[in-house]
């Protein structure tokens, strides 16, 4: 089963808020996850004690440069989609990761810093490429966005499509719900309601749909 | 607040591609990723001999010839000096009821 890696050198750019919308989401929708947790933070390790833990997930913790591959080789073959939750910096971890990836998506706010950095991630995937003469598919999530869209978020988006850059629709929109979910643990579904919530639970179901969509594609 | 799936995920379709885990090819993308500045992070390992738990001391003199078939017993087996007592001294208390 497919191995997603969520990396950007960038810290705050929203990896572990992807990584867990995406696996509540893609559970929530009948796959068994596995999400490993990288970052020295802990983010996911937190949100997983804040509990009620929904069914189908399952998360690693302390998962190191050492033993990231055979993590991922050991649940790359039994019949459920890995996660992985980088830390947000330039690391060999991440260069290991991205070797066994079958997706990364790379989140970033739509801002020129993000961009510019989180830009090396996708670097050192077409490095990798060519090191490994395997394609590594990949494509950028913006979070954290308005609803009335930034000219500089317009600008940004307009100059990674024109790099070829995939950009997955939709980004995923600044919301109470999913920065409250690591407040309350589970998923968007089973936490007390924060802002409009049907409309984070689209937001992020379509992200997670179009992330699936990409990830049947491949092969 | 909705509450159902939004879509359904067919296991079928989900593909994972062959990917070379051989420590060449990991290899390989670690020099990619250090020519990018992705480097090694993480605190590697204290090098050299972990310390000792045996921290506790006895003050015994005992007869040169003793201490030589000590010395040379702990040489033999590759343990400290301190093994052989903590073993004499396991004898004793088995011997004396202890």
């Amino acid at each position: 089963m497919p191995t997603v890696v969520v990396a950007s050198p960038k810290g705050g750019a929203g990896k572990s808020t992807t990584a867990i919308l995406l696996g509540t989401e893609l559970a929530h929708a009948g796959a068994s996850v596995v999400m490993l947790d990288c970052d020295p933070n802990h983010s996911l390790t937190l949100w997983a004690d804040r509990g009620p833990f929904p069914d189908r997930i399952e998360v690693l913790s302390n998962v190191t440069e050492s033993d990231i591959v055979k993590t991922i080789k050991q649940y790359d073959t039994d019949g459920q989609i890995v996660i992985v939750d980088l830390e947000g910096v330039a690391s060999r971890l991440v260069s290991r990761a991205i070797s066994q990836a079958d997706l990364v998506i790379t989140p970033m706010r739509a801002t020129t810093l993000d961009a510019t950095i989180g830009v090396r991630a996708l670097q050192l995937i077409a490095e990798e490429e060519e090191a490994l003469d395997r394609k590594i598919p990949h494509a950028v999530v913006f979070t954290m966005t308005k609803a009335i869209r930034s000219k500089q978020h317009s600008g940004i988006a307009e100059s990674l499509a024109g790099q070829g850059v995939d950009l997955i629709e939709p980004p995923l929109m600044e919301r109470a719900a999913f920065s409250a979910i690591f407040e309350f643990g589970g998923n968007l579904r089973t936490m007390p309601a924060q802002g409009n919530m049907d409309a984070a639970i689209e937001n992020a179901a379509t992200f997670a749909q179009a992330v699936y969509k990409r990830l049947t594609e491949g092969g | 607040m909705s509450d159902g799936k939004a879509f359904n995920i067919d296991l079928g379709r989900l593909k994972s591609r062959e990917k070379d885990r051989s420590p060449q090819a990991i290899e390989k993308a670690e020099r990619a990723g250090e020519d990018l500045g992705f480097v090694a992070r993480e605190a590697q390992k204290r090098r050299g001999r972990r310390p000792s738990p045996r921290t506790g001391q006895v003050h015994a003199k005992v007869m040169p010839e003793i201490s030589d078939e000590i010395a040379n017993e702990a040489k033999r087996r590759g343990v400290q000096q301190g093994v052989i007592i903590e073993e004499a001294w396991a004898l004793y208390k088995e011997k004396s009821g202890i």
